[in-house]
């Protein structure tokens, strides 16, 4: 992103850009879209565990958004404009591969999905951090309706309030899922720390 | 209360006030107090996630097609697109040999970069293998060999020739960058795979350059 990068050494901020952008300058598109690419692709790419819809999705967003930006005042971040626009068209998609977002209140679990209670009993603990890779693995594996939930929550920060209007679910709905999503993540991050340690080298 | 009664309200427990009996089991219980630790560590680093991956350059070129076709860009003169207009779902078939191609390439090429000798190559994933710990860093401009391809081009498509000019820079920039991250840790096997794609995409440059400059 030379481009983006030259803008910025001159400068250029966001606002600029966006004005720019809304008469139609190439170079602040891409200015725009240098300064939001890394958070939005990472964002689809979490909420799809698919690098291919990924892109497309975050294609998607990028277009919605500058196919709307002359409507942008500025009485929201932009970059919380583009964002809750980004959620929408993965939202939106999860929905037309007719993947059940909702209802969650009735979402039916099968017994390998949910995870597993732990009463009484005390296995190996992880320690004070997390390995990116290790987590983000973890993260991609959890079934879809979990994986949504925790990436809304604990990755983008949207509360329990803002999840539930965006998703369609009840706001107890959504820290059920979210509590169940971190549960299956310990579960995994265990197990994979233990397979590492079981490896001969 | 006990460790069953406990858990049940987790996701209550988590999100404010405790009552002073959750609080007591909390207290008192190592494997409830350890649960909730290792919950809370979780949601912590869940933020590591944030803002991770960097996607395909082709991205940007895809959206720049769509904005110049549907007018938003507004330009006194078209310039030639880099990249094939893929409107919504870029067609992979074509680029099976393509990435093919440009792994085995990105291996060659970060092979002879490396300065570090063979024998010192310890055993380990193979894409680990690929990239030795001491790259050279690729420089941000074009090098000879894009300067052969853009000649070519310029013969057959002169106006074509600056645009893949700019795009191979910003490919080599971004070469440049995956480089550098895998160069900070040799051992995230992540950043090794975007150096891997990084050349990827370049040689994808050079197929569509090449397919413009033939007869």
């Amino acid at each position: 992103m030379t481009d983006a990068r030259q803008l910025q050494g001159d400068k250029l901020s966001e606002a600029q850009a966006i004005e720019r952008a809304k008469l139609g300058d190439a170079e602040a598109f891409q200015f725009l879209y240098g300064l939001h690419r890394r958070r939005v692709y990472s964002l689809c790419l979490r909420m799809t565990a698919n690098t291919a819809e990924a892109e497309d999705l975050t294609q998607e967003a990028f277009l919605q958004l500058f196919r709307k930006i002359a409507t942008f005042r500025g009485e929201s971040a932009f970059s919380t404009w583009l964002h809750r626009m980004a959620v929408n068209v993965v939202l939106m998609q999860l929905r037309k591969k007719s993947l059940p977002v909702v209802p969650l209140d009735e979402t039916q679990e099968n017994e390998e999905e949910a995870p597993k209670k732990e009463l009484g009993a005390q296995d190996p603990m992880l320690s004070g951090s997390i390995d990116r890779l290790r987590l983000q693995r973890a993260v991609d594996a959890l079934p879809p309706g979990y994986r949504r939930i925790f990436v809304l929550h604990d990755v983008e920060g949207y509360e329990h309030n803002e999840i539930a209007a965006m998703v369609g679910c009840s706001i107890g709905n959504s820290k059920s899922q979210l509590h169940k999503a971190r549960m299956k993540l310990r579960e995994s991050l265990k197990t994979s720390r233990a397979e590492k340690a079981a490896k001969p080298y | 209360m006990n460790c069953a009664e406990f858990q049940e309200v987790l996701p209550e427990v988590f999100e404010g006030d405790r009552t002073a009996e959750q609080e007591s089991h909390l207290q008192s219980c190592s494997v409830c107090s350890s649960l909730v630790a290792e919950l809370d560590l979780i949601a912590n680093e869940a933020r590591q996630l944030q803002e991770v991956a960097e996607p395909n350059p082709r991205v940007w070129a895809s959206i720049e097609i769509a904005l110049r076709q549907e007018g938003i860009i507004h330009e006194p003169q078209m310039r030639p697109t880099l990249l094939p207009a893929v409107p919504r779902r870029w067609s992979m078939n074509w680029l099976a040999p393509v990435a093919a191609a440009a792994v085995i390439a990105a291996g060659v090429v970060v092979y002879q970069r490396g300065s570090a000798p063979p024998s010192s190559t310890p055993a380990g994933p193979a894409v680990a293998q690929v990239v030795p710990n001491k790259l050279p860093i690729t420089p941000l401009s074009v090098n000879d060999e894009d300067r052969q391809l853009l000649d070519a081009l310029a013969s057959r498509s002169p106006a074509a020739q600056k645009q893949y000019a700019s795009n191979l820079q910003n490919v080599n920039a971004y070469i440049r960058d995956a480089e550098e991250s895998a160069q900070a840790d040799p051992n995230d096997e992540e950043a090794q795979q975007i150096v891997m794609d990084a050349y990827e995409q370049r040689a994808a440059v050079y197929e569509m350059a090449l397919d413009r400059s033939m007869p």
